[in-house]
């Protein structure tokens, strides 16, 4: 019974995805421009001491797989928002639904969506020479560092969308947080180069965590800092649950008009 | 069964506005009952709590037998829900098969069921033959029937239809009428709310009047119609509620 019912949402999920071609295919894209163009261009900016490869595009792949997990989670919560504004949640609300498929369908299609584009990722950084200093049991624990994030981001979008009056200001808070949420972590730029304020709140961040754990598999090898850092980001994305769970509950058990 | 709906002074009050006070009603089965109001009387606040999405602040309600607070996921199984909002939004990118086919499933229509029982409600309102097309494409009238097709896969025993009808042009609303009386004689029960009155007077069998979220007036249209010797339910609605203009609230 559970199962019919992620399946059927997860269904309705994808079909509106695939409709959308030309959606699909720019968001599919993205990535790649970044991969090539911005960590292409700025490889030869960078200071191979600081970030302490010469190879830039290896050090750019996990805050660009990070960044593409950010933009989707954005996009993950807006069924729900539009659902909201539509009315279409209360008839989803008056049918023998359990609360927790609406959400957990939208965590296993995001996980899905996040886990192909992440491949996708890597090819494309494969193509620019870059290999995984862990392999393939490292691309396996890329995509679980992926998954804990793309859980997090999810949970945190809902949340939001469950907040917010509209989705004006759904996207008005989302489009503001975005780029500090990136750059006030270690995508691009290691915490050892940012002035000291900044790096104590990349510290908080846990897109720092889940770029931490995936820099140091695709350009060092198994340590001690992936599960230290997996640690932290299965905390945060615990909270983040948490948060979104409650958010969801709250909405739900009463709507009023 | 006994009665459908059964509601004890349920009332719901949104701070200190008071949206429905204690409203006393009684369906029984194989009726279609009409919800009727001014906008802002308190018809979607009671549908809300009849439908299990807003819990009562006052009073109890029994929907085929559960209580709609404490015993929701139950009321649910038992109710088609069919909003007022037609829901191209959601899914304008779906056909209308695949919508159908998606809430059959979350109806818990057992799986191998799911396809015959589809084709089954596409074809009693009459589109199976656009059964394949995205629901964008359909009129306002075909996005309604799809609608009501929904809200029959798990076969209900409560309707709750919210303006059925709304922006539909006279043929429509005609095979809109004759679904809803042939559900009627093959013994579902329908709860109404209308701001039709000519829909109200053709389809129900019973009906009640409510303003400021209080019963102004019930019974059948004849006998509404007939104890103020007037000839059309019109004249009896304005009446009971006055020519004043509403807010819409609630």
């Amino acid at each position: 019974m559970w199962s019919q019912e992620v399946l059927a949402l997860s269904r309705r999920w994808l079909l509106m995805v695939l409709r959308e071609r030309l959606n699909l295919l720019f968001s599919v894209l993205q990535p790649a421009v970044w991969l090539v163009f911005f960590a292409g261009a700025m490889g030869g900016a960078v200071d191979a001491r600081i970030v302490g490869t010469g190879d830039y595009v290896a050090f750019a792949v996990p805050g660009v797989i990070a960044f593409t997990v950010v933009g989707n989670g954005v996009s993950a919560a807006m069924p729900l928002l539009f659902d909201k504004e539509t009315g279409y949640l209360d008839k989803l609300l008056s049918m023998p639904v359990r609360r927790g498929s609406l959400i957990v369908s939208r965590f296993v299609f995001q996980v899905g969506m996040n886990s192909a584009q992440v491949l996708l990722i890597l090819l494309v950084a494969l193509a620019l020479g870059v290999r995984p200093a862990t392999g393939v049991l490292g691309v396996l624990a890329i995509l679980a560092v992926t998954g804990l994030l793309t859980l997090a981001l999810t949970a945190a979008a809902m949340a939001l969308a469950c907040a917010v009056p509209s989705h004006g200001t759904f996207f008005a808070v989302t489009g503001f947080a975005s780029l500090p949420l990136l750059f006030m972590s270690n995508a691009f730029v290691p915490l050892s180069a940012m002035p000291g304020w900044m790096a104590v709140v990349a510290r908080l961040n846990p897109l720092t965590y889940a770029i931490d754990a995936m820099r140091l598999l695709v350009l060092r090898g198994w340590g001690g800092g992936v599960p230290v850092s997996l640690g932290a980001l299965s905390l945060a994305s615990g909270l983040l649950l948490a948060l979104g769970w409650w958010q969801f509950a709250r909405r739900t058990s009463e709507r009023v008009a | 069964m006994g009665l459908i709906i059964e509601t004890a002074g349920l009332g719901r009050a949104f701070g200190g506005a008071i949206a429905v006070d204690a409203l006393t009603l009684a369906v029984s089965p194989g009726e279609i009952f009409g919800l009727l109001g001014p906008n802002g009387a308190g018809k979607t606040t009671t549908i809300r709590m009849l439908s299990t999405l807003l819990p009562p602040t006052t009073g109890t309600a029994r929907v085929c037998g559960h209580d709609v607070a404490r015993r929701a996921g139950e009321v649910r199984r038992h109710i088609g829900y069919v909003p007022q909002q037609v829901s191209s939004m959601g899914h304008y990118m779906l056909t209308g098969r695949e919508k159908a086919e998606i809430e059959a499933a979350l109806y818990h229509v057992p799986r191998r069921r799911v396809q015959a029982r589809v084709s089954e409600l596409l074809e009693l309102v009459q589109l199976s033959a656009c059964a394949d097309r995205l629901v964008q494409t359909y009129s306002g009238g075909m996005q309604k029937r799809l609608d009501l097709a929904c809200g029959l896969l798990h076969r209900p025993d409560l309707l709750i239809l919210d303006e059925p009808t709304l922006g539909l042009d006279v043929q429509s609303r005609h095979h809109m009428w004759d679904h809803i009386r042939s559900l009627r004689d093959e013994g579902m029960t329908v709860l109404l709310a209308t701001n039709y009155m000519d829909e109200a007077d053709r389809l129900c069998d019973r009906l009640v009047i409510i303003d400021h979220g209080r019963e102004v007036a019930g019974g059948s249209p004849a006998a509404l119609k007939a104890a103020m010797g007037v000839s059309s339910l019109d004249e009896v609605f304005l009446r009971h509620t006055g020519h004043a203009l509403r807010e819409e609230v609630g």
